[in-house]
Formats: structure tokens, sequence, C-alpha cells
């Protein structure tokens, strides 16, 4: 009896906290959603399905849905195979690798916020020195962020270029972790490198692999920071993910209730993928 | 044969590396070298060095953002916020690792769910939350807030070491008379270091440098934290690149310092939840 009187009082404060500041918000989201509350009014207008009828209409919604798998999709790709590339170039401990691993994960420190405006600085048409480079190359400039069709891939590369050395770091740790003698079995076996990265180190790597999937992409479906300072989702809804466009109604336009529908509609999309990727994913990890 | 692959093989590894290297490092440098310019300078010699070291863009950037006053909010909102996360998960994972299993695989998943949530959807109710408490614009508020997201991670990286760690000691102190209390924070806390050390760094990095939870719920400029001392010096017509490259090279040092320091507890920290070793 005192054994558990003491361990309620181990877990109280966080079980407080958790609840009152995540799980009591995030459930009355779901309440919220169904009304037209306006963020202003104390009692907010039970409403029904409205907000989720107008969700299934708006062109706003249908091409945030659009930009936030587009912008989660290369993200992913570019992360991994990029990520997986360097960690295979740095796998080894002489010191230019160990000396490297270290250099590639300084824009991590940095916050998202100062690595929009570098690379708000690097594409600008008026002083950015990307032009200049072009320019210099004898090739015309681009207005990278201003352009309906570019700036979306502008702004995804800025975020690959921050966050690539995670996906990398973690991909390392995976190929440190295979035994150094079942390289020298597979040298012994005369296996073409090619053949043995497909054959051997990628499915021994899959516990890495499947980690980095599924944070990236769950991290390309909510990025909210780098859009925001780089584009605030232009050009003409360009770069409006699903979390902008929450941002602008909630907070721009105060439609509390419609936002929280949406918020419902990101959490019903971030689970679903990420659920279905660690099923796929786990069945493909080997024991060793 | 195989040793000319071997050779090629090699070359473009370096090929690869001095590459990333080159893009990684010119947009660091392009930051520092220009905040120590002119706008002038940075207009039309953006990659040269600057004729005179300009320091005092770097004096002017901080007084203007006021950033000494956001340097204390964000000291003082990472740190508290850290360390709750470090005490309170801790202390919430012990019983889920050591006690009653059908209560402990309760508490687990109920933490656990915290894990799936998005920020967004906690968002719009978490602004009627605070207003109810009177928590916005505090301090507060945002520790309370960054603890209660990153709570779900922590427990269930905690729990989940303190499974390898073994029980004897703790059955010796609790035989010699230390409550579970002593017992607790004399012997099981500081046989869990490393993984506090992970669930530490990973949350000083985010904490430090969110943008997000300040911009929502930290309007008032004396509370205002380094992020959003950086966003004050965008101007939609005319921005000053040069005080702003210098207000985030000061923002970015303390971290840089720590990281050099700190070098190896870092690239731990990053990977700790993520590889089972």
């Amino acid at each position: 009896m005192k054994r558990l009187w003491i361990n309620g009082l181990f877990m109280l404060p966080a079980l407080l906290i958790f609840t009152v500041f995540l799980i009591y918000p995030v459930i009355s989201s779901f309440f919220y959603s169904f009304t037209n509350w306006n963020g202003v009014n104390l009692v907010p207008s039970y409403i029904g399905l409205d907000n989720y009828r107008e969700l299934i209409v708006d062109e706003d919604v249908w091409n945030s849905l659009y930009i936030t798998f587009y912008i989660a999709i290369m993200l992913t790709l570019g992360s991994n195979v990029l990520g997986l590339i360097l960690a295979l170039c740095l796998q080894g401990s002489n010191w230019i690798q160990k000396g490297l691993r270290v250099w590639f994960l300084i824009p991590l420190l940095i916050s998202p916020l100062a690595i929009g405006y570098i690379w708000n600085y690097i594409y600008s048409p008026i002083d950015g020195i990307l032009n200049m480079f072009i320019e210099w190359l004898g090739m015309p400039g681009q207005d990278w962020l201003g352009n309906k069709n570019l700036a979306i891939n502008s702004v995804i590369f800025s975020i690959i270029w921050q966050n690539l050395a995670l996906s990398m770091i973690i991909y390392v740790a995976g190929l440190q972790s295979i035994p150094k003698d079942l390289y020298e079995a597979s040298d012994i076996d005369g296996a073409g490198l090619l053949r043995r990265f497909w054959r051997m180190t990628f499915p021994l790597i899959a516990p890495a692999f499947t980690f980095n999937m599924v944070v990236t992409m769950i991290f390309g479906l909510k990025n909210f920071d780098i859009i925001f300072i780089m584009t605030g989702g232009g050009p003409a809804g360009a770069t409006e993910n699903l979390a902008l466009l929450l941002y602008r109604q909630a907070f721009t336009f105060n439609r509390m209730g419609y936002g929280s529908a949406i918020a419902v509609l990101m959490f019903a999309i971030v689970l679903i993928i990420s659920t279905l990727q660690v099923v796929i994913l786990r069945k493909r990890e080997v024991e060793y | 044969m195989k040793q000319r692959a071997n050779i090629t093989v090699a070359r473009l590894r370096i090929l690869v590396l001095a590459v990333w290297l080159f893009i990684v490092l010119i947009p660091l440098l392009i930051v520092i070298l220009n905040s120590f310019k002119t706008m002038s300078e940075l207009r039309f010699s953006p990659l040269r060095l600057p004729e005179v070291f300009q320091f005092s863009n770097y004096s002017k950037a901080f007084i203007e953002a006021d950033m000494l006053r956001a340097f204390g909010n964000s000291i003082w909102i990472t740190l508290f916020a850290v360390l709750s996360i470090v005490v309170f998960a801790s202390m919430a994972a012990y019983p889920i690792a050591r006690g009653n299993p059908r209560w402990s695989k309760a508490a687990f998943f109920y933490f656990l769910s915290g894990m799936m949530v998005p920020f967004q959807l906690a968002m719009v109710p978490l602004y009627k939350v605070l207003n109810s408490l009177h928590l916005i614009g505090t301090h507060a508020g945002v520790i309370f807030i960054y603890c209660s997201s990153a709570m779900g991670l922590a427990i269930f990286l905690y729990s989940g070491f303190l499974k390898t760690v073994p029980r004897e000691l703790e059955e010796a102190a609790l035989i010699d008379g230390a409550g579970t209390f002593r017992t607790f924070w004399s012997i099981v806390f500081p046989l869990i270091k490393p993984i506090s050390a992970t669930v530490a760094i990973s949350n000083s990095l985010f904490i430090w440098n969110d943008f997000f939870v300040p911009l929502l719920f930290l309007q008032s400029k004396s509370a205002h934290t380094i992020p959003l001392s950086i966003y004050s010096f965008r101007n939609d017509n005319m921005t000053e690149w040069t005080l702003l490259f210098a207000a985030i090279v000061i923002a970015a040092l303390p971290l840089a310092l720590l990281f050099i320091v700190m070098q190896k507890h870092f690239i731990q920290g990053l990977t700790g939840g993520a590889i089972k070793s």
C-alpha cells in the first residue's frame, strides 16, 4: 500500500504537467474542431461537422496537402540518400573523417530561424550570392524564392542543408555497429562493392534506416520554422503546407475552430503514415 | 582489378566529402565575414574580407535587439525547462521500470501517446489553458509547454535505460533503511547519467533555438528569447543583413562553444535514442 503511494508521488509532477499542458489541450482540440470558436468568445458555439465540410471543399487545404506531401517526400528522399552516402564516406575513423563528422554537425546547432535568414540572403535576387555565382558562370540569375516553381525546392534544400547531418550521424552509428568479421567474410567471398552494399550492409543498417525514414518523414510533414521565415507560405501559396495554413487560419484570421479541424487532419496524416512506415520497415529488419 | 576499384572509390569518397564540406562552410563563412562589413561592402563585394572590421555591428545588434535581456531569458527558460524534464521524467520512469507491471504499463502507454501527437494539435487550446492560468506571456507558461511536449520521449528513453540497470544496489540500499526517495537520488540517478545527458542535450538544443512557442506565447518585448530578438531585425523593405548576421553569430556562439567542449556527448546525445546498443 505504501509502495503504491510512493510510486504515485514519483509520477505526480510529470503526470500533472503532461496532462494539463498536452493531453488536455489535444483532447479539447478535437472538441473545438466542431465549433466556430474565434479565440475571443468565452463560449464557442457548436456547429457540428461544418468545419470538416469546409475542409473538403477548401482549395487552400488541397493545395497545402499537396505541398505538405511534396516537402515530406523530397526531404525524406534527400536526407536519407545524401545522409547515407555521406555516412558511407565517413564511417572510418581516421582524423579527417572524425573531424568532418563534427564539422558537418554545425548547421544543426543554429536556430532554424537563423538558417531561414541565411538562405534568404543567399537566394536574394538583389544582393544574394547564389545569383552572383551563377551569373559569373554565364547563366541567368533566378528569383529563387519569388518564382512559383522554384520556391518550394529552394526551401527544401535549405531544410536538408540544416538537418542532413542528423541522418548522417545516425547512419554512421549504424554502420559502425556492423561487426568487422562480416566485412572480412564478404571480402573472402569476393563480393563486389555494390553487391556487398545491397546484400549485406544495407540490410544490416535497417534499424537506422527505419529510424531515419520515420523521423525525417514526420519532421517533413510538420515543418514550420524555416518555411515561415523564408517565404511565409508564398508566393501565392506555393510553399504553404498544412502547418502554415493552420497558423494563418488560427492566428491571423482568428478562426480557432477551423484551425483545430486542420490540426486534426494533420494528426491523422502523421499517425497513419508513421504507423505504416514502422510496420513496413520493421519487417525487413534482420537480426545478426 | 580490385585494387583499381578501391582507388576509384577512395577518390570518389574524397570528392563527395569535399563538395559537401564546401556547401556547409560557404554559408557559414559568408555570415561571419559579412557580419563585420558595412552594408555597401556586403552588397558589392560579399566574398571579400572586410576592409575595416566593423565591430560596431556587434555592439549595435546587441543593443538594438536588447540581446542581453534575451540572453537572460533564453538561459533561464532553457535551464529551467531542461532541469524539470530531467528530474520529472526520470522520477516518473522509475516506478514505470520497477513497479507493479499492470499499472506501470498503463502509465507507460499514456506517456508514450505524447510522442505521437503533433504540437500543432495542442497549440490552439493551449492558448486558452495558459490564459485561464494567467500564464500567457510568462516564462513559466513556456517552460511548462516545453516540459509537457518533451515528457513522452524522455520517459520512454529513461524507462528503457532503467531496465538495463541491475536492481541489486537499490535493494541493498532499501534493506539498509534508505527510503525510496533517497535510494533514487543517491543510487539510481547517478547510474542513469548517460541517458540524462542525451535528454538534456537534445532538449537544450531544441529549446534554445525554438522560435515557434515564443512567437505564440511570449509577445511582450521584455520576455523575448534569442530567436525572437533575431526575428526583430527582419524588415520587409530593407533588411540590414550586417546587423542580422552579427545577431545570428552572437546567438549561435554559446552553443558553438559548448559543442566544441562536449563534442562526444553531443554526438552521443543525438544518436542516443536511435540505435539500440
